[in-house]
């Protein structure tokens, strides 16, 4: 395997019983993969597969079929204990950010579970030391840690959300439309806040999202999704500028015009 | 909640109001039709409802029984989540011939299907006969709205109120849907205010936009001249963080801060902790609407100018059509 991807999936398949006799291909014959580094964007209409095949590359359910490879190594096989190793390399940030945080944990707990989890810490300052760090990365201020989830606002959880997905330094950083149940300004904060941390740390990330015109500020490629298949992978400035697939070329024409 | 709003929507207009959530566009279409949750009432000021007939009536001050009626064939509500505003036990069909049914617009049972069907043709839904029998959960997202739409057509209203029509749907549906609505209120000669957070939707569809912040109209004008030409802060704050297709900064401008949670602090400005002129009369006295230019107003004391008139915006008004 090259040193220069990160993760790379061929021939990745994944369908789910929806009746009797019926089956849903979510995922059907993908193959991609991600550059060190790069910010690649899985766009697509609800239901086109890109929220399972980010679920299967993280593992989290497993593929019919197909092989997964990280940094060089394949891991579609592993069974879970040998995969914990990968899994504090690559987490990831969800849509909701209400949802995905335990309203009965304070922000220091939620923050510090990964690092406790990990043993990365033997004390107790130093992990102190290292969530005060993560939460200047993230702008929040130091008097949130005692507080609750409920008691900030949609944008600051999303910020809570990430402080606890880069915690453990990962490599590779998975959002899966982490910014689509936002407002628009808190949206365009929250956009700003990945892409510096993007710079900052060396994240790779896999950006998956509905909104092109937020794939397109934030990502470096774009891969292009319908029924499962994939049916453009391109720059993002070419598929822009010069869409090749009539999907592509439909789905920017879709987009109001300011 | 909401503060001394005046809107005006003129006949076979659309019109658009547009602010992030929590800043009470719900709540201001909600007033129109009185379905505002238990805990808000409406305080104080009008509805002028301007019948094509030349009758005028004020919407606030009638009666529960007054206004059902008046719901479905005067006015007529679309809302964000069309799963959870249809019946799923309920076949479509039979949904939409409710309409008719309890307003008492066709009772021949037949003839009442007919309609239905004829409606849900001109909404677009393939083999509408066939669709007819569909219940909720056999359609897509898109096909719901679309229902929604035949539903809030079928008494043939005035007045559309659209909540957050597109929001649930991909872009793709997204569009169609807006040019349905389009199509529809030309027409039927429909007016209809758009409720929405997306501006892109705005710019899209509506003839005027409201620019709404924390309960108050920051901003107004037709669309062309408010995204030509934002004057008020807030509002080149939203269009600033709005990512482009095309051509996209290294990092987006933002609105720095977050919503207030607490409002009643207020006295001054609504914006005026989160805006970037740090005037000191901003902070103890509300701005009035200043006009701009013929249909433009904005509510700030910088922007504003001393030379633009003042609209006197104190009074506290909501004028249909």
């Amino acid at each position: 395997m090259e040193d220069r991807l990160i993760l790379s999936a061929s021939h990745l398949k994944k369908s789910f019983r929806t009746g009797r006799n019926n089956n849903v291909l979510a995922v059907n014959d993908v193959s991609l993969e991600v550059i060190k580094g790069e910010t690649l964007a899985i766009v697509g209409e609800s239901g086109c597969g890109k929220s399972t095949l980010a679920r299967i590359l993280m593992r989290m359910i497993d593929a019919d079929e197909g092989s997964i490879y990280f940094e060089g190594e394949e891991i579609s096989g592993l069974p879970e204990k040998k995969l914990r190793v990968c899994r504090r390399m690559m987490q990831m940030v969800f849509q909701d950010p209400a949802s995905s945080l335990d309203p009965r944990m304070k922000i220091r707990d939620i923050i510090s579970e990964p690092l406790l989890a990990w043993k990365v810490y033997d004390s107790r300052s130093k992990r102190e030391d290292r969530i005060l760090e993560l939460l200047e990365l993230v702008d929040l201020k130091e008097d949130c840690l005692d507080r609750y989830p409920h008691q900030f606002s949609g944008g600051q959880r999303q910020r809570i959300g990430i402080a606890r997905a880069i915690a453990l330094n990962p490599k590779l950083l998975i959002c899966d439309e982490s910014v689509s149940a936002l407002d628009v300004c808190v949206q365009a904060q929250i956009l700003n806040l990945l892409k510096s941390l993007k710079q900052k740390m060396g994240l790779t990330c896999l950006f998956i999202s509905h909104d092109l015109a937020v794939v397109s500020f934030i990502a470096d490629r774009v891969c292009v999704m319908k029924n499962g298949q994939i049916c453009e992978m391109a720059p993002a400035s070419r598929i822009y500028n010069d869409p090749q697939h009539e999907y592509t070329k439909y789905l920017l024409s879709c987009i109001p015009q300011i | 909640m909401v503060k001394g709003i005046d809107i005006t929507i003129p006949r076979q207009g659309i019109v658009g109001i547009v602010g992030e959530s929590g800043c009470g566009k719900s709540m201001t279409a909600k007033s129109i039709n009185h379905i505002l949750p238990s805990f808000a009432q409406i305080t104080s000021g009008s509805m002028i409802w301007h019948d094509p007939s030349g009758q005028v009536c004020d919407l606030v001050t009638l009666k529960e029984k007054e206004i059902r009626k008046r719901c479905g064939t005067d006015i007529a509500m679309i809302f964000q989540e069309p799963m959870t505003s249809l019946n799923p036990m309920m076949r479509i069909g039979d949904q939409i011939k409710e309409v008719l049914r309890i307003h008492r617009l066709e009772t021949n049972g037949e003839k009442a299907k007919a309609r239905v069907i004829e409606m849900l043709d001109a909404v677009e839904i393939p083999e509408p006969a066939i669709r007819y029998k569909a219940y909720p959960h056999e359609l897509s997202g898109g096909m719901r709205q679309r229902v929604m739409i035949a539903m809030a057509m079928i008494g043939n209203p005035k007045l559309l109120i659209a909540d957050e029509p597109t929001t649930a749907l991909d872009v793709t549906t997204q569009a169609q849907i807006l040019k349905l609505i389009r199509r529809m209120c030309e027409t039927y000669n429909m007016s209809a205010l758009m409720i929405t957070h997306n501006m892109g939707v705005v710019s899209n569809i509506c003839d005027y936009v409201y620019v709404m912040y924390l309960g108050t109209i920051m901003e107004q004008a037709p669309t062309s001249e408010l995204f030509g030409n934002p004057m008020h802060p807030y509002t080149r704050g939203l269009l600033s963080s709005i990512p482009g297709v095309y051509d996209n900064p290294e990092f987006l401008k933002t609105i720095p801060g977050n919503i207030p949670v607490d409002r009643k602090k207020f006295k001054g400005c609504e914006f005026c902790i989160r805006c970037s002129n740090d005037i000191k009369k901003c902070f103890f006295e509300q701005a009035p609407l200043y006009r701009i230019s013929e249909d433009h107003y904005i509510r700030c004391h910088v922007r504003g100018g001393n030379d633009g008139d003042i609209n006197n915006g104190a009074s506290v008004t909501e004028k249909e059509e």
